[in-house]
């Protein structure tokens, strides 16, 4: 009766999803502003949601983890005005706030560590003080449903269903894909159970099994989810897949990032290369460095040469030492006779 | 040496410290057999008029006299002997050095062998031994030569000679031979640096202007660094060799002889693997780069032969190691950095694990250099499993938070670069950590099995458990 059991939570959960959305006119609000030094923009938002993705992936967080932050992020974006110079707070906050309600307390990071990695400028203090505040306003609603509640529901039952390999459909990534979408902020505006099921489809697509589709079709109607709005959302969610897999990299803004040295090191950096003073360049000669010829003046072919040690007399050296009689002998006219003594001489 | 009397046995002998022994240790060591120098007499020399006082037509000959004059040798161990010699052999020299410099036509054929012998006598002497067997050029205080007075003079006005518009290389080669080279080239063994600096120059002006010395020059050279690297491990100019060196290979001309890769292959990489390379890593370092200005593809034999020899043992080198590594993949083509880019990273991502903070940290700054960055990016797909692994297992078990925050940077630049792959990646390396643990908490629960088999076992063996 496994199946039976997903069904109602499908159910319970699906009918409590709205609580935890953010308000859509706070979204709105916030992709149509501009970005400037007062108020946040859609921009600001994604950018800032990636670094937490960073974040959890370095602590090792769950994906859970990671979006139930956002889902704090969005919510509490949605309904305050905030400055731009306290969204590192919210954000580490959020991210606080949703380690601690999901992973276990012995994974979970101190708030002097979020701190110090993520390169904040504010307090542990400030931090604390700041979860209350995310915290009452959300009347302390903080565990939601999310996005991911539903993925790993929908995975469940198509995985009990389906009569092809389990290991087909990988919830990895799925979870990888729905962290991707949760980086734009048009994806929070979308209904948790209808943006899994999004992806879902997108994935049973992608590995083409009519067996899944019609299982994700059967989930579709029983939660009674428009056509249309399935519809929209998929486009998005595909196009939010294709950047996603493009080989184009983005490129890393280092400069936000502070790399701080030791001491010792940063005096070593660059001391060596460039501190050596040049002695004027020497250029090569093209005549001069074969070593089997030493000096440039005269051609002696004479003790110079084979004292280098290197193999003597190169031609040149030869002609200019071929003793003068020779060349007479060359140039006289002769007989056949002398020709084959003198073709015998030529060999060296 | 004065005899020692046999003096009867004393309380002053009877700890063992004989009188002559402990008058010897209080003697100032002396420098060198061939600094003794004095014939035991005091050196008179005839005052000469000085160069500007005497008519243009009586220079050269002048000129040649109080060049014979300076071959005569003081000894300066004895600071008290012949000062007022010392002085005139001093101002001479002086003299000598200004006259070189300004004069017209001073320069007969004559002068040549005088000038080369005046020069020959004076610098060209057994070298002092060290003061301790364990001389550390790093550490300690180097011997200084203690006749540089007159020393520093002679080089000045040898190098003055040199680079004297009227200095003629034809003439000279006769008397600036073979020889000459190879006693100049013993000399870099000084102790004292100042000697090494005026060495230096006189040899580059010397491997400028005698094309027929070169090969010859290149050749004692490499005797000196083979030496130096296999034998002895022990030679106090290297540094200052190899500061020539890196001028003559700025100007080769291309494409590269033979000859010279042999030499960066068989004698400059494996100078990287002595003891001392703290004290001419900066030159090394810039021949290496500019052997790879001028000709890329010794690129990949170049990073080969350091990754061979890339220091175990020695975190200090594997400092300087990674620093020439940087400025070499500055200057690295990405077509040659395609081909090594597998095994470099191997490697980097071993050291980016060592324990020592220093080397960790040097290594994870690559990422700071942007021309590093594109070449990364690029290649992304096949550095990033590499690496990856060794990051994000330091991440979290690295000893130092400075390196775990410096592994943040690091990775965050990978996330951007190749979300797909590298989530890929965290996905299989999470998975095979769970199997890891799964496989961990298997075995314990085994154990605890077999404890309470034995336990069962031997209570049931007791009598307390009925079977």
């Amino acid at each position: 009766m496994e199946a039976f059991k997903l069904m109602r939570e499908l159910k319970t959960n699906f009918e409590q999803e709205s609580i935890y959305l953010p308000r859509e006119k706070g979204l709105d609000l916030l992709e149509t502003t501009l970005e400037n030094d007062k108020q946040i923009s859609a921009r600001c938002r994604d950018a800032k949601v990636e670094d937490l993705w960073s974040l959890t992936s370095f602590f090792g967080y769950s994906t859970q983890t990671f979006v139930q932050a956002v889902n704090l992020l969005d919510r509490f974006l949605a309904m305050m005005k905030i400055q731009p110079k306290h969204l590192s707070c919210i954000a580490i906050s959020c991210l606080h706030i949703a380690a601690k309600l999901v992973e276990e307390e012995c994974n979970i990071s101190s708030s002097h560590d979020l701190i110090r990695i993520s390169q904040c400028k504010f307090t542990i203090s400030d931090l604390n003080r700041m979860e209350k505040i995310i915290s009452e306003k959300l009347n302390f609603q903080c565990k939601a449903i999310t996005a991911f509640t539903f993925l790993q529901l929908y995975h469940e039952m198509t995985i009990l269903h389906t009569s092809e390999r389990k290991t087909s459909l990988s919830l990895d990534k799925l979870e990888a894909q729905l962290k991707a979408c949760l980086c734009r902020i048009v994806f929070s505006k979308a209904k948790p159970s209808v943006l899994a099921l999004s992806l879902l489809a997108q994935e049973i697509e992608a590995i083409q099994s009519v067996d899944m589709l019609e299982i994700s079709q059967c989930i579709q109607r029983h939660l009674k989810i428009a056509d249309g709005e399935l519809f929209y959302w998929r486009e998005l969610v595909a196009k939010c897949m294709t950047d996603y897999s493009s080989p184009e990299c983005s490129k890393p803004d280092n400069k936000k990032l502070v790399w701080i040295l030791s001491r010792r090191t940063a005096q070593n950096l660059h001391s060596s290369y460039y501190s050596v003073p040049e002695l004027p360049t020497i250029p090569e000669g093209g005549w001069d460095e074969s070593g089997s010829e030493d000096s440039c003046e005269d051609m002696s072919c004479g003790e110079d040469s084979l004292s280098s040690g290197e193999d003597s007399l190169s031609s040149d050296t030869e002609a200019a030492c071929a003793p003068p009689h020779f060349h007479q002998r060359i140039s006289a006219p002769h007989s056949q006779g002398d020709s084959a003594r003198l073709g015998a001489q030529c060999h060296f | 040496m004065s005899s020692t009397a046999t003096s009867p046995p004393s309380a002053d002998k009877v700890d063992g410290f004989s009188r002559k022994s402990v008058r010897k240790a209080k003697q100032k060591r002396s420098q060198s057999s061939s600094q003794f120098r004095s014939q035991g007499k005091p050196i008179e020399l005839t005052p000469l008029p000085l160069l500007k006082d005497v008519p243009g037509a009586e220079q050269p000959e002048l000129f040649l006299q109080k060049l014979q004059q300076c071959c005569t040798l003081f000894d300066f161990m004895d600071t008290l002997s012949d000062l007022k010699m010392k002085e005139y052999k001093r101002s001479t020299l002086n003299e000598l050095v200004d006259y070189v410099t300004v004069s017209r036509g001073y320069l007969t054929e004559q002068a040549y062998p005088e000038v080369v012998k005046m020069v020959s006598y004076n610098i060209f002497r057994t070298l002092p031994p060290s003061d301790s067997n364990e001389f550390d050029p790093e550490e300690d205080e180097p011997t200084l030569e203690a006749s540089w007075p007159h020393l520093q003079l002679v080089y000045e006005f040898f190098i003055r000679f040199l680079e004297s518009q009227e200095f003629q290389p034809s003439i000279a080669k006769k008397y600036i031979d073979q020889k000459f080279v190879l006693q100049l080239l013993e000399l870099f063994d000084s102790e004292d640096p100042r000697e090494r600096d005026y060495l230096k120059t006189v040899l580059h002006r010397i491997y400028g202007k005698f094309l027929g010395l070169r090969a010859f020059i290149r050749k004692q050279i490499n005797n000196i660094f083979l030496r130096f690297v296999y034998e002895t491990e022990h030679f106090n100019g290297v540094a200052e060799l190899l500061e020539i060196l890196g001028s003559i290979i700025n100007g080769f001309a291309l494409p590269l002889k033979a000859e010279h890769k042999q030499f960066l292959v068989k004698v400059l990489i494996p100078l990287h693997t002595v003891r001392s390379l703290s004290l001419f890593h900066a030159q090394l370092a810039y021949c290496i780069v500019q052997f790879l200005e001028k000709d890329p593809v010794l690129t990949e034999p170049v990073i080969r032969g350091l990754l061979k020899f890339w220091p175990k043992t020695c975190s200090q080198k594997e400092v300087m190691f990674l620093g020439e590594l940087e400025e070499i993949l500055d200057v690295i083509e990405p077509t040659q950095f395609v081909k090594i880019q597998e095994l470099l990273f191997k490697q980097i991502s071993r050291c980016v694990s060592s324990p020592h903070f220093q080397v960790a940290e040097r290594t994870l700054y690559y990422w700071n250099n942007e021309y590093i960055m594109s070449l990364i990016e690029e290649n992304s797909s096949v550095i990033l499993p590499i690496m990856f692994a060794s990051l994000y297992r330091i991440s979290k078990e690295h000893w130092n938070p400075a390196i775990v925050a410096l592994v943040y940077n690091v990775l965050k630049a990978f996330m951007e670069m190749n979300s797909v792959l590298f989530d890929e990646l965290t996905a299989t390396y999470k998975s095979d950590r769970q199997r890891e643990k799964k496989k961990e908490k298997e075995r314990e629960e085994l154990w605890k099995m077999l404890e309470d088999l034995e336990l069962k076992k031997g209570l049931q063996n007791d009598g307390i458990i009925p079977t």
